[in-house]
């Protein structure tokens, strides 16, 4: 369980991190007013286009990840478990 | 002769550490002996023991080549145990500060203007409790004696609220030695602190009042109600798990020179 736990927090730690680098280069517009959540630029050059698709996908990637690792596998894991105890 | 007794013989010899006995850990029932240790063949149990083997060992040649005072202390040496540890720990940190200034955009807004005063003034956030404490002016009390006038002014009032507290604090000590080394051992002054915990958070929240969504009325009982509801919960929790708690294991494990 500890293992499902690292892998979960590892993506999710590594995933968030990078995130942070794209919105902190291309959501925020100033130091005032929203940081890493603001408003995507209006016409954006194509490194913004890809910065804005990778730190999407790395942002979903993290959190379902997170939610994969965290709750579904232990959650297969169990009602295997609990499978296995009734059919024995 | 039987194991029991080769291993008291070379436990008496001295210097050997390996003597089968518990080493420098004070024995008791539940100790594994190191013959027991070594019998472990798989996985995390052989891989403590293969641990504590070679410190031991270390240990050992330590003592057999030095000409220092003979020390029964339970511990490992700084280097490499603790060393690496701290390396690694430090690396982390330091990778960290380097990826972040070498990977964010730069932020240098204008210069601060020194002429006007901002809208919003606040101490900084670790302040907020005692700010909040100068904001008790709710409870200065009106007295009829006086003719429905306080006993002092609202500022007063608040200065004395923070000599109040930090006097409580700086009694807690005398009153409770800490003693204890987990909260379970004495759910009373466990539930006293977090109490405390808790009510430096709501006072600092109460601090900051103009900009919390909360009634101001129900916002000043919640800040001395939360304090209590927390310690009560706090306390039935810790009673509930004295239950089963080994209260000799734990005081063997910290108590660093074996006895006599």
């Amino acid at each position: 369980m500890a293992d499902e736990f690292m892998k979960g927090f590892g993506i999710l730690v590594t995933t968030s991190l990078l995130w942070m680098v794209t919105a902190g280069w291309y959501k925020t517009p100033s130091f005032e007013g929203d940081q890493l959540l603001g408003p995507a630029p209006e016409e954006p050059d194509i490194y913004a286009q890809l910065s804005l698709v990778i730190g999407d996908a790395l942002l979903w990637f993290g959190l379902i990840a997170a939610l994969v690792f965290w709750v579904v596998v232990p959650m297969i894991n169990e009602f295997q478990a609990y499978r296995d105890e009734r059919s024995s | 002769m039987s194991d029991t007794d080769t291993d008291s013989e070379t436990e008496t010899e001295d210097a050997q550490t390996d003597g089968g006995g518990t080493g420098i850990v004070p024995p008791d029932d539940e100790t594994p002996t190191w013959s027991e240790r070594k019998k472990r063949k798989q996985g995390l149990s052989r891989l403590t023991y293969e641990y504590f083997e070679r410190s031991r060992r270390e240990d050992q040649d330590l003592r057999q080549e030095s000409d220092y005072v003979e020390r029964d202390v339970l511990g490992f040496p700084a280097w490499p145990h603790e060393m690496i540890r701290n390396l690694a720990l430090t690396s982390f940190f330091v990778g960290m500060i380097m990826f972040l200034s070498a990977t964010m955009p730069p932020h240098i807004g204008p210069p601060a203007n020194s002429g006007s005063t901002p809208a919003i003034i606040l101490p900084d956030w670790y302040l907020y409790w005692s700010f909040g404490l100068l904001k008790l002016s709710f409870l200065n009390p009106e007295l009829s004696l006086l003719g429905g006038q306080t006993l002092m002014a609202d500022r007063t009032y608040g200065v004395l609220a923070n000599v109040v507290i930090v006097g409580f604090i700086a009694i807690v000590p005398f009153l409770n030695k800490g003693a204890a080394r987990r909260p379970v051992e004495q759910p009373f002054w466990a539930a006293v602190g977090v109490s405390g915990v808790i009510f430096a958070f709501t006072i600092a929240v109460l601090s900051v009042k103009n900009i919390v969504p909360i009634g101001e009325g129900l916002l000043q009982d919640l800040t001395f109600l939360l304090p209590f509801v927390g310690a009560f919960i706090t306390y039935g929790i810790l009673k509930s798990m004295r239950e089963g708690y080994m209260f000799n294991l734990n005081r063997r494990y910290y108590r660093l020179r074996p006895p006599k």
